[in-house]
């Protein structure tokens, strides 16, 4: 079974301009017309006109739940999610960013989307690779059943059988390539801090300039907060212009951090963010 | 004079070239391509369309080291880095991004305040100016020609390359490509026929079709003033925009920098790193009071900095079409299209 991305966004129109109609939320994040069809942009309808506006295609890869934290707090608002992006939704309700009466939660299930950059299709090399969302209120498609089921963290084999030296120097070639354009953590979902640690000069956590050591510096810290948080949509990676492979490291801190503590990041309301919920039965191998 | 020589021999030109001085060249990298200093010849990399980062670097680079100093001890003992610089090709420099070299100069030197790094390099640097394959159309991000820069204009470069099937074909521009050009003993003489196809390609290049509206530098720069207030329109033309940096530090005309002191352990370097008005600390005071808080204001900033104040100051629009902005932005903003809404509202 295909998905229908024409379907999905005539349910999204509809559900968009019912909700603005009836009052029941204020604004609606989900994907307008961008400069040609393979790029469509973050979107945000205010009326019930503007829903006409609305697109949904393979391109459409952006996560929506980046823009939540943008809005005071209270605003009512419905959100298009696919199903990493309805993760961090419950990621951002457990930080209580966001509070789960104010959201509608337009679920797209979806598979085969598209890289807007490099025409490449997104799977779970590059992402959590799930195909319907966690959390939603009305789900704008079939549920996606029959799918290859392939764990999120079976790309991580070859770098974990290199050794130690091999693999501090393939991330220092990488790293070395960042021109510190931050587009990273500004696409990224959960770093909603203002300001970041990397921008604060008193004290100064890291160099500004793009060489290696201020480059480790933001990155590994940048990976170390995103510990148990992070969700696997891949936006980091797919916002990089210098194409560095972020969710490697994100893939493995947040495998880790399963292995250790059974729980992976906004996968239930429920839980509680696994960093600050400590249990006397924690594993202590972070201790190690 | 117009000189060729076979695109497969680009590497024997490379190495004469480098014996002359420091060649800098697109090189193909994991992301695509980038201009890098080359140190094999076979490194240089014609087969490209446009570089990720622009050309500036070659003349601005993103860190340069203004002083030396020791923490702790008296500042007369600080040392100013020494400007090395030797004589420089920059080679394959798209039309849009040497025409962005004019407009950097404006502030670098132009305007009377002379910024040494900038200028000792744009002196000791030949331009080697490359037209786009008019064989292939415009890629979508870009918009050139609408602003009135020609696929394959060789003003700005020293020597003008347009490739003609399987052969590079090198013209001088100016007495100091001329000057190169005749000591350059690896490109043979050009025929006559060769000498119609650079011609035709440069005339051919005038009319090459990017984008679809016409830009009036005056009325625009009008229009935005007259936005200024508008905070719909620019809260409607942001709501995607990350505040990051990716549009400014990929641009060619994007000039801001912040000077910094870096210190590792006790040595120190007050060196400046580009910056960008993106950032939501480029305006922060030192009171704490941030005159640009919300995103609109910064893409306001951005936008009418390079089609508005610049043309108001300058007489031109501090932007060339070379659509990188458009091309790298996470989300998919498209300078251009900003500007035909603000021209249409
Ligand atoms: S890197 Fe850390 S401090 Fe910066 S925004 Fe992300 S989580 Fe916050
Ligand atoms: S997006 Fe890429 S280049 Fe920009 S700061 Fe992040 S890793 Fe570095
Ligand atoms: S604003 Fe965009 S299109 Fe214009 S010169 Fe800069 S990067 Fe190129
Ligand atoms: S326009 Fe795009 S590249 Fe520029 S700051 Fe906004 S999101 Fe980043």
């Amino acid at each position: 079974m295909a998905i229908s991305f024409k379907q999905i966004e005539d349910k999204l129109k509809t559900e968009a301009k019912g909700l603005l109609e009836t009052g029941k939320v204020s604004l609606v994040l989900a994907y307008g017309k961008g400069y040609d069809e393979k790029h469509p942009m973050p979107y945000v309808a205010r009326r019930p006109s503007d829903a006409d506006n609305i697109v949904f295609n393979e391109f459409c890869t952006h996560n929506m739940a980046r823009y939540m934290v943008r809005y005071p707090a209270g605003t009512k608002m419905a959100v298009a999610v696919k199903a990493a992006d309805s993760r961090a939704v419950i990621q951002l309700i457990q930080e209580e960013k966001v509070k789960r009466e104010d959201l509608v939660l337009l679920g797209i299930p979806a598979y085969g989307m598209k890289n807007p950059k490099t025409g490449e299709t997104i799977d779970s090399k590059t992402t959590c690779g799930l195909y319907n969302p966690v959390l939603y209120d009305v789900l704008l498609g079939e549920e996606v059943h029959g799918q290859p089921v392939v764990s999120p963290y079976d790309v991580l084999a070859q770098y974990e059988a290199m050794d130690k030296e091999a693999r501090f120097a393939f991330w220092k070639k990488e790293l070395d390539k960042c021109i510190r354009c931050y587009a990273c953590r500004k696409a990224c979902p959960m770093c909603y801090c203002d300001p970041c640690f990397i921008d604060q000069n008193k004290p100064k956590w890291g160099e500004k300039s793009p060489e290696s050591a201020g480059n480790l510096m933001y990155h590994l810290t940048r990976f170390h907060h995103l510990a148990g948080r992070c969700i696997d949509c891949g936006e980091c990676s797919r916002a990089c212009p210098v194409n560095i492979p972020l969710y490697l490291f994100h893939k493995k801190v947040a495998k880790d951090c399963e292995d250790m503590f059974g729980q992976a990041a906004g996968m239930s309301v429920e839980d509680k963010p696994v960093l600050v919920n400590f249990r006397v039965d924690d594993s202590d191998k972070i201790l190690e | 004079m117009l000189k060729k020589t076979a695109i497969n021999k680009a590497t024997e030109l490379a190495a004469a070239l480098m014996e002359k001085g420091t060649l800098i060249a697109p090189v193909k990298e994991d992301a695509g391509f980038n201009f890098r200093e080359i140190s094999d010849a076979k490194q240089v990399d014609l087969n490209f369309h446009n570089t990720i980062i622009s050309p500036k670097s070659a003349f601005f680079p993103q860190t340069e080291d203004f002083v030396r100093y020791q923490t702790g001890k008296s500042i007369l003992e600080a040392t100013p880095v020494e400007l090395n610089i030797k004589p420089a090709f920059l080679f394959g420099v798209r039309p849009c991004d040497v025409k962005s070299f004019e407009i950097m100069d404006i502030h670098f030197s132009g305007t009377g305040l002379v910024d040494p790094y900038w200028q000792k390099r744009r002196e000791a640097t030949t331009v080697f100016g490359y037209a786009f394959d008019l064989d292939k159309p415009a890629e979508a991000e870009e918009f050139y020609q609408t602003l009135g820069i020609g696929a394959a204009d060789p003003e700005g470069s020293d020597i003008f390359m347009v490739k003609k099937d399987n052969d590079l074909l090198m013209k001088a521009i100016t007495p100091r490509g001329e000057k190169l050009l005749t000591g350059l003993n690896i490109p043979s003489e050009a025929s006559a026929d060769d000498e119609k196809y650079f011609d035709d390609t440069v005339a051919a290049g005038r009319n090459f079709k990017t984008r679809s509206t016409c830009v009036d530098a005056r009325a625009t720069a009008k229009k935005f003033e007259d936005l200024f207030h508008n905070t719909d329109f620019w809260e409607k033309m942001s709501h995607a925009c990350l505040s990051c940096g990716a549009c400014t530090f990929v641009c060619p005309t994007c000039y801001c920098f912040d000077i910094c002191d870096e210190t590792l352990f006790s040595r120190g370097t007050r060196r400046r790193v580009w910056d960008a008005c993106m950032f939501t600390d480029f305006t922060l005071e030192a009171s704490g009071h941030n005159p640009r808080t919300k995103v609109y204001q910064r893409l306001r900033q951005k936008v009418c900095h390079k089609y508005s104040y610049h043309v108001r100051k300058y007489g031109v629009i501090s932007c060339v079409g070379c659509g990188r902005c458009t091309r790298y932005c996470p989300v998919n903003i498209d300078i251009f299209s900003i500007v035909e809404e603000a021209v249409k509202a």
